[in-house]
């Protein structure tokens, strides 16, 4: 009954989301300030509507209510509580149900904060999100319902998929969504823009701050999938350069440029055309990438089927979306071209601008890759894998490219840039680089790639350091205070530059951590039996013993391995082959022992009832860097965020 | 934004479209098989059931019918009852010949898998799994068609179930066995 | 795949036991470092974006298998591979080969990134408005510095 009140709320949620589009429209059309109220309750009750869906769901996989078809295929009587919450967004309905949910959530938060501050673009911001919200709706009400009945219920269900009963990935697609809805709100802006023909700086701010938000969690989401890839699927990448992975990549990308061109409009009123076709380009990419991975256009073979009816409605509502928003730009933009003035091509405008030019041709990259595949099937009916050989040979010397220009691009001076300027900022850090990669060379490094990557490390912290150095010193003298107050000083005194700062650290943090983690890493795989050792790098790694384990819901073969360090017992790691019980399907659990910032990384592929296991051992030097950067760069983004107005924001 | 860019972005947005259409319906079992067309590998190995060895070579100028199957999987079990079906239909003409392929299983399972679903056509086992390689095996159930003059024909993907049976009984079998492979239409 | 656990492991113990007194320093065999480059090279066909390395599907586990016995007859990686390819196609290699159509994904973004560049100078350049007078240079920390130590002095 409850799931049925659930089902309901969705459906009228449905019927009030085309209100929702229609009622500001005709406000705009009559004038008449009632409907864009009109408009906002139903976009707020919407939002309780779906609340009220979720919470029905909940209910259902709380009271373990298998005749709902949904729970049963994503959950179990004994999968532990914290998954079984978690196991609504661990299928294809229950995602998108938490994907417009969290859609409305924004949305109708955007709606009450601008509400008073920007009311020009509250029609279309409401008829925007409600479309969107509809077209979701749509597909979750008549093609993929997670309310759906079966009879007579099954005894028990099938189980939440085992990859996923891990904490990562309980938190990781509602970031993930929560950075692809986020990006929603600018798009809703911009199209508002767009439609008014008003392209003046209000709609900047606010969408910058939203953008930034999405950005954040956005990064938060693929930070959290590679931590999960890397302990849980046991092989110890945190990068595969699957479909899904470049899915949630590519709106990065292109968000991550307009979080830079955006400045360039602020300080300059320019491109703002420009900016607007970014906005729009990101949240295309997450709806493509959301449907990419549910249309099941870019499955492989062996894995489930695809249901091409629902793969229509989707691609014709993604048709709508993109059709509308280019042809909108494509129309309007002529009439919106704003000036553009340059005072040199020397000057940090065009760094900003080549910045774009790499952020979209690596985007570009990632999507050809993704796709190639499909258009090599479709155009000769061949299959071919793009997979990660290619990405490190052809996407890694843009991602080099983008981050020189990240150490030229905060030091060289607006309008003009004189030989002065240059020679000052970047002349030592050049110096710099040389000498790191040199270093590098005499540590072991030789692929071309990792050679590049510490010269371009090399340069692009050396501006930071020297920057932070400069202003430091200027403050300590100016106050008469010492270098640590005189940084803080000057951190305050320009919070947005410095919180930007802070998010590029923690770029270099994790490209160190990537590129230390790659040339440094130790493999080996032995075939041990109990009391057997393998010396792994400064390791030795001694198997103990070979024991049963029993969880919740699966029983597991766990190996003690004793880590050595010289005589020292360091810890004892406990890799499992866990086989999980309803669906029989086993999994690798990785042990890990984390040390100097790197890990000691420990699964058990095989194990032989004679007692005997295959034992695969990892060093990654460094690796926790990867993450310990994403952590960085949200820091800065935070600092960014909460940061004292200026006079002249 | 100039006419060039307008084009541009239309014609990428057209192209985007044409192609995610196109992959709607792409049949993502599709594999498209480079040894149609090339000589069937040939092979010798042990029977199930017994350490008698069979070999591709002794159905020389036949048409053979190769099955990939294992015991664990859920759709040879789908199409098992058509493959009994073919043999009793085609498996009077001398010219034509069965064959299992037992992939990655165990013996006892794949006997007891026999003996409980029936069998009338000899099976062998692929131990290490190199016959799957030398025919480009992805999984279970695929199935070869190797003509009178030892040539890979045919390959089908997942179970001989529905049209695809209807098309092997109808069309498919009846063009190989009467010598026309050009015909054979698969 | 479910062994009955329980009772195989009462043997394992004693097996174990045992085995302990025969303990030893185990290492990877040459052969086990050339399959597993191998192994990296070749796409598990039935996973997503997988190597048969990463793999723990049974299909990947035979491709080992595979690779190693014909690493033991002494065949070189190359042979392998070029083996796998015949039955395969291109499918079998982690990334598209460089001929033909394929050059495409190769090239393309290079392309992409010089062309993008060409015309972003070209614009830029007509962008620039040499009319103007150029402006002061917006101070930078240093000559802020000078300023404030020559006002102080």
């Amino acid at each position: 009954m409850i799931v049925e009140l659930g089902h309901f709320s969705v459906i009228i949620a449905l019927v009030l989301s085309v209100l929702g589009v229609f009622a500001p429209l005709v406000a705009l059309r009559t004038k008449n300030a009632d409907w864009l109220r009109v408009s906002r309750q139903a976009l707020t009750l919407i939002f309780v509507l779906l609340a009220a869906g979720i919470a029905s769901l909940e209910y259902a996989y709380l009271t373990r209510d298998f005749s709902v078809a949904y729970v049963a295929s994503t959950s179990n009587s004994k999968l532990p509580l914290f998954y079984t919450i978690a196991a609504l967004w661990g299928g294809h309905e229950g995602s998108l149900l938490l994907w417009v949910f969290i859609l409305s959530a924004f949305s109708t938060v955007a709606v009450w904060l601008h509400w008073r501050t920007q009311p020009a673009i509250m029609p279309y911001l409401i008829a925007v999100e409600s479309a969107v919200m509809f077209g979701f709706l749509m597909l979750i009400v008549f093609l993929s319902s997670p309310f759906e009945r079966v009879f007579p219920p099954p005894l028990d269900g099938k189980d939440l998929n085992p990859l996923l009963q891990d904490p990562a990935m309980t938190m990781h697609p509602p970031m993930l969504y929560m950075g692809y809805v986020g990006f929603s709100i600018p798009f809703a802006f911009a199209m508002a823009a767009l439609f008014s023909g008003r392209l003046g700086e209000e709609w900047i701010k606010v969408t910058q701050r939203w953008t930034i938000f999405a950005w954040l969690c956005l990064t938060i989401g693929i930070m959290m999938g590679g931590y999960w890839a890397y302990y849980e699927l046991g092989w110890g990448g945190y990068w595969g350069w699957d479909p899904v992975e470049n899915a949630s990549f590519m709106p990065w990308l292109v968000g991550t440029a307009f979080l830079h061109s955006v400045m360039v409009q602020e300080k300059r009123k320019m491109f703002k055309v420009w900016n607007l076709f970014l906005v729009i380009v990101t949240f295309s990419l997450s709806l493509i990438g959301t449907f990419l991975v549910r249309s099941g256009v870019l499955t492989s073979v062996h894995t489930f089927a695809t249901d091409p009816e629902r793969g229509l409605y989707i691609l014709i509502f993604l048709g709508a979306v993109l059709g509308t928003a280019f042809g909108t730009l494509i129309v309007r933009a002529p009439k919106l071209k704003s000036r553009i003035e340059l005072d040199s091509v020397v000057s940090r405008e065009s760094v900003f601008l080549f910045n774009n030019l790499f952020f979209l041709v690596a985007a570009a990259t990632v999507f050809l890759g993704t796709l190639y595949p499909l258009m090599i099937e479709t155009w000769k009916g061949a299959k071919v894998t793009v997979g990660p050989p290619y990405y490190n040979a052809v996407f890694m010397p843009i991602a080099l490219g983008l981050l020189f220009l990240m150490g030229v691009g905060p030091y060289i001076a607006w309008r003009k840039a004189s030989v002065d300027n240059l020679k000052r900022n970047f002349l030592t850090p050049l110096i710099v680089a040389l000498v790191v990669t040199l270093a590098a060379f005499a540590l072991g490094f030789r692929s071309p790639f990792s050679l590049a990557g510490a010269f371009v490390v090399g340069f692009a912290g050396s501006t930071i350091l020297a920057d932070i150095g400069k202003v430091s010193a200027f403050f300590a003298r100016r106050d008469r205070v010492d270098y640590v107050r005189g940084f803080y000083r000057a951190f305050r005194n320009n919070q947005r530059r410095y919180a930007g700062t802070v998010t590029h650290v923690g770029v270099l943090v994790t490209v160190v951590g990537i590129i230390a983690s790659t040339v440094y890493q130790t493999e080996k795989v032995v075939s041990v039996r109990v009391g057997d050792e393998f010396v792994l790098g400064d390791y030795r790694v001694k198997l103990a013993g070979i024991h049963d384990v029993r969880g919740p819901n699966w029983t597991a073969k766990e190996g003690r391995f004793e880590l050595y360090r010289g005589e020292d017992l360091l810890t004892e790691l406990k890799p499992q082959k866990r086989v999980y019980e309803a669906t029989q399907s086993p999994t690798t659990e990785s042990a890990i022992y984390a040390i100097n910032m790197g890990h000691v990384f420990l699964t058990m592929p095989e194990v032989s009832p004679e007692g005997s296991a295959t034992a695969r051992g990892v060093i990654n030097p460094l690796i926790l860097w990867v993450w310990g950067g994403g952590g960085i760069m949200g820091l800065g983004i935070l600092l960014n965020m909460f940061r004292p107005r200026r006079r002249d924001e | 934004m100039t006419r060039a860019w307008q084009i541009i972005l239309v014609g990428a947005l057209l192209g985007l479209f044409a192609l995610f259409y196109q992959g709607l319906w792409g049949n993502p079992r599709y594999i498209p098989t480079i040894l149609i067309g090339t000589p069937a590998p040939v092979f010798a190995a042990p029977q199930v059931g017994s350490s008698d060895s069979l070999s591709l070579d002794q159905f020389k100028g036949k048409v053979v019918l190769l099955n990939f199957w294992a015991s664990w999987c859920l759709e040879c079990k789908l199409e098992h009852n058509n493959l009994l079906a073919l043999n009793e239909r085609f498996g009077r003409d001398p010219n034509f010949v069965m064959l299992g392929v037992n992939y990655q299983d165990k013996e006892p399972d794949a006997l007891e898998y026999l003996r409980t679903y029936g069998s009338n056509f000899q099976h062998v086992r692929d131990v290490k799994g190199a016959i799957a390689f030398d025919y480009g095996v992805y999984g279970v159930p695929e199935t070869f068609l190797i003509d009178q003059q030892g040539v890979i024909r045919c390959k089908t993907i997942g179970p001989i179930v529905g049209a695809v049976y209807d098309n092997y009984v109808q069309r498919v079998l009846p063009a190989l066995l009467s010598g026309s492979p050009e015909q054979v239409g698969c | 795949m479910l062994i009955p656990w329980r009772s195989a492991w009462a043997v394992a113990g004693a097996l174990a036991v045992a085995a302990s007194v025969l303990a030893a320093t185990v290492d990877e065999s040459d052969l086990d470092t050339r399959t597993r480059e191998v192994a990296k090279t070749l796409r598990c066909t039935v996973c997503q974006t997988e190597t048969v390395w990463e793999s723990g599907s049974p299909f990947a586990g035979q491709v080992r298998d595979a690779i190693r016995e014909r690493l033991q007859q002494g065949q070189t990686p190359d042979e392998i591979r070029a083996y796998f390819l015949s039955r395969y196609g291109d499918y079998i290699l982690m990334q598209p080969p460089t001929r033909g159509v394929n050059w495409i994904v190769w090239v393309g973004p290079f392309v992409l990134l010089f062309v993008g560049g060409l015309i972003l100078y070209r614009s830029l350049a007509r962008w620039v408005t040499p009319s103007l007078p150029p402006p002061a240079e917006p101070l930078d920390d240093a000559s802020r510095q000078r300023i404030e130590r020559e006002l102080r002095s």
